[in-house]
C-alpha cells in the first residue's frame, strides 16, 4: 500500500507540474469565463444597461391612413422584451425623420403600397443598410398581423376577443401511464431547463476529462516502456500496484481539473454583474435535480476507471510513442460513440437506443446520466446499470493488469492478439 | 551459501531458445562476469534473475530460496538502456525509485546525497535528467540502481559510453559495494574490465555456455602461446627455432608466438647463448584471446 501511495503521489505531482496540463486547464478556464460573461459583455458593448430602450420606427403615411393609426395604437403583449415605438411622418423627405435616421435614433421606417382592398397593404421596411434583424422583424410582423386582424374584423369583435385570438395556444405533453394513478404522476412533470444545461455541461466535462486523462495514462506508460525505466519499475513494485497507482494518480489529476473548472464556473456565476444571468435565461438552480450531481459523480468515477484501464492496457502494448495514436483509436471511437449518443439525444432522452445504451457498460456512464438528468428512469434501472458497470470495470481491471504485465516487457513490433493471449497465460498478476 | 544460484535455466521465446541451460553461482561479495557477444542471452539471463521473466526450465535461488516479492527490495538493476524519466528532476525520481524498493523518503534522500557527493556532482540534485550529458545520465542510472543499498546488484553494460576517468570511478564504487557484501552480476563486452573485477565468469555464445569458471583456471586450460623476451643485444635466429610461428620485434625486445610450450625453452637457451637476458616471460592468454577463441570455435 505504501508503494501504491508513492506511485500515486509521483504520478500526480509530475502530471500536474507539466506545462501541457497547466496550459490546457488555463485555456479551459479562460474560455469558460469568456463564455459565461458574453451576455454581460454584449450588454456593455451595446451601451445598454438594464432595461432595453425601445426601438423607434417611423411610419410614412398620409394623415388619417387607417393602418398607420392602428399601428400607432398597437400595444405589444406585456411579456415582450423589445418595445417598438411608432411615429408617423407625412413623407420620407420629412426633416425630422431624416434627422432621426442620421442620428441613429430611428432604426428605419415603413411605407405602405398604394393598392390594398382588405386589410393592410404590402409593407416595405426602409433602413440605412437595407437589413432588418430577426427580432425586430418578428415584432413588426406581430404588430402588423394584429393591425391586419383589426382592420378585417373591424368592430365585430371586442378588444379582448382580438387579444384572445393572438394568445398562444397552451400545448403540453403527457406520457401514457400503463399502471395509471400514482406511478405516472411524478413522470408527468416537465424537467426544468436547468437540468438540461447541467446535463449538457457534465457530458462535455466528463467526456473531455476522461479522454484527456486516458490519453495521459497511455502516453505515460508507453514512454516509461520506451525509456526502459519500466524494467526498473517492474522489478520494484508489482505491475498491478503500478498500473492502479498510475490510474488513481491520474484520476486525481482529472478531479483536480474538474474542481478548478467547477470553481471557475461558480466564481463567474457569483460575479455581481452576472447575478441575473441565470434568471435571464429562465434558469433556477433551485429546480436542479440534485441526483444529477450525485449520480454524475459516481458515473464519472466508474466511467473513468473503465476507460483508464483500457487506455492503460493499450499503452502497455505499444513500444514507441509514435505508434500510440493509432493504437488508442479503437478506445477513442468507443468514447466518441458514448459521448455523441447522449449529446444528440438530449432533447429526446427516452428513446430505445438511449435506454439500451444506458445499460451497455462503455456507453452507460453518459447515457445513464442523460436519462437521470432529463429523461425518465426507474431507480432499479439505475442500480442495475451501475452494477453492470461496476462488474465490467472489475473484469477490465483484471484483464488490463494481465495485458499490462505481459505488454510492458514486449518490445519490437506491436504484438498480435494471439501473441498477447499466449504470453498472458505465462504470468500471474 | 551462494547469494545467487542458477541451475540449468532455460528460456525460450517461441521457437527460439534464448538461454539454453545456464548454471552459475555467485557468492556473497563477489563480482561475477557474464560475457557474450550481442544476442548471446546475457540480458535474458539477467531479466530472469530479476524476476522480470520466468525461466521455462531450471531454477534460480536467492540465498537458497526461490524468487519472492520481498527480493525486490534487495535487488538493484542498471539496464543496458538507462531507464530514467528524462523530464523529471534527479532527486524526485531517484527518491521515488528508492521508495518503491522499500526505503523511507528521508533515508533515500540521505543515500542519494551521499552518492552525488561520491560522484562529485551534488549540483545534479535539482537537475532534470535531460539536462545532463549521456555519461552523466548513466552515472545517475547507476545511482538509481544502488541508492537503496541492494544485496544483489545487476549491471548490464554499466561502463559503456563512459570516459576513462568515470570508468575508474565506477569500478572503484563497484569494488566498494563488493567489499561491503553485495553480490554483483556484471555483463560487458570489455574484457579488460572483467579481468580487473571478476574472479569467476561465464561466456555465453548464442544461448549456450561455452566457457565457465575461475579466470585463472580457465587461463591454465588454454595453451600459452606467447613469449616476451628482452635482452641486452640482438638475438639472431629466433625465427628458425622449431615451434616458433611468428616473431615480432618490439621497441625493446621481442614478442614471439609459439605452437608448443617446448619452444619457449629453446628460445631462452638461444637468447642466453647470445647475450644477457633481462626479461623472459611465457605469457598467459588474455581473456580477449580466450573469448575470441571460445566464441570463434563454436561458430565454426
Amino acid at each position: 500500500m505504501n508503494k501504491m501511495g508513492s506511485i500515486i503521489n509521483f504520478t500526480f505531482k509530475n502530471k500536474v507540474r507539466t506545462k501541457s496540463f497547466m496550459i490546457t486547464t488555463l485555456i479551459l478556464v479562460l474560455l469558460l469565463s469568456i463564455g459565461m460573461n458574453i451576455p454581460y459583455l454584449i450588454k456593455v458593448f451595446n451601451g445598454e444597461n438594464g432595461a432595453k430602450e425601445a426601438t423607434q420606427i417611423g411610419i410614412v403615411a398620409a394623415q388619417g391612413f387607417q393602418p398607420a393609426e392602428l399601428l400607432m395604437a398597437y400595444t405589444p403583449p406585456a411579456e415582450a422584451e423589445d418595445k417598438v415605438i411608432f411615429t408617423a411622418y407625412p413623407s420620407a423627405e420629412d426633416a425630422a425623420l431624416k434627422q432621426g435616421l442620421a442620428d441613429e435614433k430611428i432604426e428605419g421606417y415603413l411605407t405602405f403600397a398604394d393598392k390594398g382592398s382588405v386589410g393592410v397593404p404590402p409593407v416595405t421596411y426602409h433602413s440605412k443598410d437595407g437589413e432588418i434583424d430577426s427580432e425586430l422583424r418578428t415584432n413588426l410582423q406581430a404588430a402588423l398581423q394584429q393591425v391586419n386582424t383589426g382592420l378585417i374584423v373591424g368592430d365585430k369583435l371586442t378588444e379582448s376577443q382580438v387579444a384572445a385570438i393572438f394568445a398562444p395556444v397552451s400545448f403540453d405533453t403527457e406520457q401514457l401511464s400503463a399502471t395509471g394513478g400514482a406511478g405516472g404522476t411524478d413522470q408527468d412533470e416537465v424537467k426544468p431547463v436547468i437540468n438540461y444545461v447541467v446535463v449538457y455541461v457534465l457530458l462535455m466535462l466528463f467526456f473531455m476529462s476522461v479522454m484527456m486523462t486516458g490519453n495521459m495514462i497511455a502516453a505515460e506508460i508507453t514512454s516509461e516502456k520506451s525509456s526502459r525505466i519500466m524494467e526498473i519499475l517492474i522489478t520494484s513494485a508489482s505491475p498491478l500496484t503500478q498500473m492502479f497507482g498510475k490510474v488513481i494518480g491520474i484520476f486525481l489529476v482529472g478531479l483536480l481539473q474538474i474542481a478548478i473548472i467547477s470553481a471557475s464556473i461558480a466564481l463567474n456565476l457569483m460575479l455581481p454583474h452576472n447575478s441575473s444571468i441565470l434568471t435571464d435565461f429562465n434558469l433556477d438552480l433551485g429546480q436542479l435535480n440534485a441526483g444529477i450531481l450525485v449520480y454524475g459523480f459516481i458515473l464519472y468515477i466508474l466511467g473513468y476507471f473503465l476507460y483508464a484501464l483500457m487506455y492503460a492496457a493499450v499503452g502497455s502494448i505499444v513500444s514507441r510513442t509514435e505508434d500510440l495514436g493509432q493504437a488508442v483509436m479503437p478506445v477513442m471511437m468507443v468514447g466518441f460513440v458514448s459521448f455523441y449518443l447522449p449529446l444528440f439525444s438530449i432533447s429526446n432522452p427516452d428513446t430505445l437506443l438511449v435506454k439500451v445504451a444506458s445499460f451497455v457498460p462503455f456507453t452507460s456512464p453518459l447515457s445513464l446520466l442523460l436519462r437521470i438528468g432529463v429523461g425518465h428512469v426507474a431507480f432499479w434501472e439505475i442500480m442495475v446499470s451501475l452494477l453492470i458497470l461496476l462488474v465490467t470495470t472489475f473484469i477490465f481491471g483484471w484483464l488490463a493488469a494481465k495485458i499490462y504485465r505481459t505488454g510492458v516487457l514486449m518490445y519490437g513490433k506491436r504484438p498480435s492478439i494471439k501473441e498477447i493471449r499466449k504470453a498472458m497465460k505465462a504470468y500471474k498478476i | 551459501m551462494e547469494a545467487l544460484q542458477l541451475e540449468q535455466v532455460v528460456k525460450q521465446y517461441g521457437e527460439k531458445t534464448a538461454v539454453n541451460g545456464i548454471s552459475l553461482k555467485v557468492e556473497q561479495g563477489e563480482i561475477y562476469g557474464l560475457l557474450g557477444a550481442n544476442g548471446a542471452g546475457k540480458t535474458t539471463t539477467m531479466r530472469m534473475v530479476l524476476g522480470l521473466i520466468y525461466p521455462d526450465e531450471g531454477s534460480i535461488l536467492y540465498n537458497g530460496k526461490p524468487y519472492s516479492a520481498e527480493l525486490q527490495h534487495l535487488m538493484g538493476y542498471l539496464p543496458e538502456e538507462r531507464g530514467l524519466y528524462p523530464k523529471v528532476k534527479v532527486s524526485d525520481q531517484i527518491i521515488y525509485l528508492a521508495r518503491l524498493r522499500g526505503m523511507s523518503a528521508s533515508e533515500a534522500d540521505k543515500s542519494l546525497r551521499y552518492w552525488l557527493e561520491r560522484f562529485d556532482v551534488p549540483e545534479y540534485y535539482n537537475k532534470k535528467i535531460e539536462e545532463l550529458s549521456k555519461g552523466n545520465q548513466q552515472k545517475m542510472g547507476f545511482v538509481a540502481a544502488v541508492v537503496h543499498k541492494p544485496k544483489i546488484l545487476i549491471l548490464d553494460e554499466a561502463f559503456s559510453g563512459l570516459d576513462p576517468v568515470n570508468v575508474e570511478l565506477l569500478k572503484d564504487t563497484v569494488r566498494e559495494m563488493r567489499d561491503s557484501g553485495t553480490s554483483i552480476l556484471f555483463s560487458t563486452h570489455r574484457m579488460e574490465h572483467v579481468e580487473e573485477l571478476c574472479r569467476n565468469i561465464t561466456i555465453l555464445d548464442r544461448s549456450n555456455t561455452v566457457v565457465q569458471g575461475d579466470i585463472r583456471e580457465i587461463k591454465k586450460g588454454y595453451p600459452r602461446e606467447q613469449v616476451a623476451l628482452r635482452t641486452t643485444g640482438e638475438v639472431n635466429g629466433l625465427a628458425e627455432i622449431a615451434g616458433v610461428t611468428r616473431v615480432e620485434r618490439l621497441e625493446r625486445g621481442y614478442l614471439l608466438s609459439i605452437s608448443e610450450i617446448g619452444a619457449a625453452q629453446r628460445i631462452l637457451q638461444l637468447a642466453m647463448a647470445q647475450g644477457e637476458v633481462e626479461h623472459f616471460e611465457i605469457k598467459e592468454p588474455t581473456l580477449n584471446q580466450i573469448f575470441i577463441r571460445a566464441v570463434g570455435e563454436s561458430n565454426e
